[in-house]
């Protein structure tokens, strides 16, 4: 069908305002990949509607909240339609004396925690770019930050989900109770799956009550060897934090930038956090700073209110642009707890090889290290081959020892020379029959999963 | 085919002692914890002691054509365990060794057939702990665990078994063994641990299992809150929710279980009381206290008759006992039970308890309640006696009613015991044909040959063209309460 026909049987569907095509897609591409046409459906029954015509035209689809993570992801095989979710943006339900609510995929998160906040409650989820990320977008690619610490990731919190199939067609799993055991626990196989095997139309998620009072302790410490004998420690006791992050001394100094506290050089920071009743935070608090002194911590600030806020949503954003064009290749590697601060030696041992710029952010209580690597200044557009090396090497090492390595975004030219998400093991024949059964035509996102799915 | 070609190829795999045929012996397979609905005998009994054993017996079966099933410990309540369909059922119980535990990263990894207290009592003196905590705990393997993504009374706070289980190795029903998640988080790909989780061995057969331990608490608490009427416990319930205290437990007992417990254990409730509310609060020392304190008040305002706090482990054994006693007590009071597992929003409690009761009165049934009060997790237990005539009948059809009940106001029919055999015929209540269709997907993503666990969890279609299976009506449908779609 050519560009012009596709846009009529889409404006059809969704009316004429609501479709985007020819040039005007470009701000719509997926590493370079422009789409024929962007759609926005109203509801389930347009987005039904539009899946139809995709399945019968056999054009690929990529679902698309508002972009944040569109950088996750092998290069697309082919982007016919993008189909955008912005118009689902509605709560659906909200009984604070549940916990629970039920949200529209499109709805930024920063609204829907907006309501949640009225009633007492929030969201556990601070993924990066937090002001335009969406409900959908989060669920899709999994993504967390800080908060997964004490929460865990969407596919803890989702309890009930609503699924727009490849062929249009709408499915539900799980339910809006916080226990169900009836059938397969559906949500689980669409949370994390990029949109590959159905477009996440709402979704039913567990909330917390906002702790009546949070405050964050950073220490500062010479070496990470310190740092991570105090994070071990803290993790060890029976201290109950909300967050535990740790960041290398490029990491720290930009996130206090950013943050309007100035951190000395060539220091790593450990941020901990705590919420609970005022008296619980202040002795959980001084619990901390002891054990920090005790590890030799070099300086420490106690952080709260407004303050606190702007230091985790620098924490969650980092990196910022930087403005000179040189842009990072964000990696995140999943690794015991034991093995976090080798894996950001070796990472920063192997950027200085390759003559690239290194950083690192750690949710150090879950193993999860989020890597940045970029060209030295002057040297902006430094072969991508050696990042697509450096990937390789690091990755060798994390999976000998169980762990995993993906990179979150990287220019097209780095993901063109490396598997972005690296082997699977031996279960990938059973993720390829499952999108054989639930995406026959592979129209959905193709190409952008692990193992080519 | 013959049963001594079967008996003959497991021996091969496992050793003529671990294959157990003889028909007396198999009549400890001819249920699980569910013994009121259905019986079936297996045709043979295997016990193989390694994922390679597993394997081949996985692959006789399929090349024998026969349906299969796992089976951990037979405590489960839906009847997922009971070898509907006849075949071979694989009994993990002598692969309960604990294969690693790694303290400095919070893992355990294990074979299925652990009990699932040993795994806690191996790690509490290192201060830690495996969260689900199923009242079968003392018996129920962690393999069923993941099978049936039990729950528990801590669950509120922790989250079900599917929180805790980070990997998986599985045999699959052609025989192959693949590994799934793993020590690590995050796993790129399809969520295949957290989608096998509660699938009640209709995947597959996990052979290895990879779990998350939590630190103990610095501290614990544990109350109980006895008032006159259920709304008022219910309001207590929803408050405790509402000022921002998730209790670790949270559960209520009515009056009905109040008066068999006093009647067994003489636990000392008081005069008068109609609901019993048991709060655990675990945590930071500073934070439990001020939520006790909390909590106190809250029960102030809502007409308490009686708080008693414990001061000791002794203590807090003590206010537990009759939480833990409560199922069994119901024996004192009937001659038969049937226990129903549905889930409501929270804030739905007083007006679902009050149709509960409507629906005990329209059948001149008791029905007693225990049960997960802060995940709205009901356990309607439904006093009947199958000697008189027409009882067990009218016991199906009142938890029938009750399974609708729950679905009205948005629940779900099964919070933790899981669909099995019991509940196979509700199960389109609560999902469309197009739902069922995608969980169909998956099973033949699995298993395209559905000889794992056959008759479970998923409804077969009436005129079911893909299965070599034949149709066995169930009992609530040949008893006329239910129809196939």
């Amino acid at each position: 069908m050519n560009s012009e026909r596709l846009e009529g049987r889409l404006a059809g569907i969704v009316g004429a305002d609501h479709v985007v095509a020819a040039e005007s897609c470009a701000p719509y591409a997926v590493d370079d990949k422009a789409p024929k046409a962007v759609v926005f459906p109203a509801d389930a029954q347009e987005l039904s509607e539009v899946m139809k015509l995709a399945s019968s035209e056999r054009l690929s689809v990529v679902p698309w909240g508002s972009g944040t993570k569109i950088g996750l992801g092998g290069i697309p095989a082919r982007v016919d339609l993008v189909v955008g979710l912005t118009r689902l943006n509605q709560i659906i339900d909200y009984e604070p004396g549940d916990l629970t609510a039920t949200f529209q995929a499109g709805m930024l998160l920063r609204e829907a925690q907006t309501s949640l906040h009225s009633g007492g409650q929030f969201l556990p989820f601070d993924p990066a770019r937090y002001e335009r990320a969406t409900i959908g977008g989060i669920l899709a690619t999994n993504s967390s930050g800080p908060w997964r610490h004490r929460y865990g990731t969407a596919r803890d919190l989702v309890i009930g989900i609503r699924v727009v199939h490849a062929d249009g067609t709408l499915t539900k799993g799980g339910a809006k109770v916080v226990k169900s055991v009836s059938g397969y626990d559906m949500s689980k196989l669409y949370v994390g799956s990029l949109g590959t095997l159905g477009i996440i139309l709402e979704a039913t998620l567990r909330l917390y009550p906002l702790p009546a009072v949070e405050r964050t302790w950073i220490a500062l410490f010479l070496t990470g060897e310190a740092a991570g004998c105090a994070v071990a420690q803290i993790l060890h006791s029976t201290i109950v934090c909300t967050r535990v992050e740790l960041l290398s001394p490029f990491a720290a100094q930009s996130v206090g930038r950013q943050a309007g506290c100035a951190l000395p050089a060539d220091t790593v920071a450990v941020a901990v956090s705590v919420g609970s009743m005022s008296e619980a935070v202040d002795a959980q608090i001084a619990a901390i700073r002891k054990l920090c002194h005790q590890e030799r911590a070099v300086a420490g600030f106690l952080v709260e209110g407004s303050a606190q806020e702007s230091l985790w949503r620098a924490i969650c954003d980092f990196p910022s642009a930087s403005g000179d064009g040189r842009s990072w290749a964000t990696l995140k590697a999943s690794v015991s707890l034991a093995k976090v601060l080798e894996t950001i030696h070796r990472a920063e041992a192997l950027g200085r090889d390759l003559g690239l710029e290194s950083a690192a952010v750690s949710e150090a209580g879950c193993g999860i290290v989020r890597l940045y690597w970029r060209g030295e200044t002057g040297s902006p557009e430094k072969d991508p081959t050696s990042i697509a090396k450096g990937v390789e090497e690091l990755r060798r090492w994390v999976l000998r020892d169980g762990g995993s390595l993906v990179i979150l975004s990287a220019r097209p030219a780095i993901k063109a020379s490396v598997d972005v998400w690296g082997p699977v093991g031996n279960a990938l024949f059973l993720m390829r029959e499952l999108k054989r059964q639930f995406d026959s035509q592979g129209l959905l996102n193709p190409g952008r999963f692990v193992g080519g799915i | 085919m013959d049963k001594r070609r079967i008996v003959e190829g497991l021996s091969a795999i496992v050793g003529r002692e671990w294959v157990i045929s003889d028909p007396d012996e198999l009549t400890v397979y001819e249920c699980d914890g569910m013994t009121y609905l259905e019986k079936a005998l297996p045709d043979v009994v295997v016990l193989p002691d390694s994922t390679e054993q597993v394997a081949e017996v996985v692959k006789f079966c399929s090349r024998e054509q026969l349906p299969f099933l796992p089976r951990g410990a037979g405590t489960g309540l839906s009847g997922g365990a009971i070898a509907v369909q006849g075949g071979v059922i694989i009994g993990l119980n002598r692969m309960n060794r604990i294969l690693e535990i790694d303290l400095a990263n919070q893992r355990a990894v294990v074979e299925p057939g652990l009990v699932n207290i040993a795994l806690t009592q191996a790690v509490q003196d290192h201060g830690h702990y495996f969260a689900p905590d199923p009242a079968s705990q003392a018996a129920s393997s962690i393999g069923g665990n993941v099978a049936e993504n039990a729950g528990g009374p801590h669950c509120l706070k922790h989250g079900t078994t599917t929180m805790h289980i980070l990997g998986l190795e599985l045999v699959l029903a052609s025989g192959e063994i693949v590994q799934v998640g793993g020590k690590t988080l995050d796993y790129p790909g399809y969520d295949l641990t957290g989608l096998f989780v509660g699938s009640e061995g209709t995947l597959g057969i996990a052979t290895k299992v990879t779990v998350r331990l939590l630190r103990q608490a610095e501290a614990s608490k544990t109350l109980l809150a006895s008032f006159r009427t259920i709304d008022a416990a219910s309001e207590v319930v929803s408050e405790i929710i509402a000022t921002g205290i998730i209790p670790s437990a949270l559960e209520m007992m009515d009056r009905h279980i109040i008066k068999a417990l006093e009647e067994w254990l003489q636990i000392g409730y008081p005069e008068g009381a109609g609901a019993v509310l048991l709060i655990e609060l675990d945590g930071p020392a500073a934070e439990i206290e001020a939520q006790a304190k909390g909590i106190e008040q809250i029960c102030a305002q809502h007409g308490i008759l009686d708080l008693r706090i414990a001061k000791d482990e002794q203590e807090r054994t003590l206010l537990w006992k009759g939480r833990k006693g409560a199922v069994a007590a119901v024996g004192r009071i009937t001659h038969e039970f049937y226990l129903q597992d549905g889930v409501i929003p929270r804030t739905k409690l007083p007006q679902v308890l009050r149709e509960i009761e409507a629906i005990a009165e329209r059948n001149a049934f008791v029905i007693a309640n225990v049960f997960h009060a802060g995940d709205g997790n009901l356990h309607p237990l439904i006093c009947f006696d199958s000697r008189r005539k027409g009882e067990l009948q009218r016991a199906i059809a009142a938890g029938a009613e009750i399974m609708r009940l729950c679905l009205s106001v948005g629940g779900s029919i099964t919070g933790e015991h899981g669909i099995g055999m019991e509940k196979i015929d509700f199960v389109p209540l609560m999902y469309s044909p197009d739902d069922l269709e995608a969980m169909r997907r998956v099973r033949v993503a699995f298993d395209p040959s559905l000889r794992c666990n056959p008759g479970k969890l998923l409804p077969t279609t009436r005129s079911c063209s893909e299965t070599n299976v034949t149709y066995r009506p169930h009992r609530v449908e040949r008893e006329g309460l239910a129809q196939r779609y």
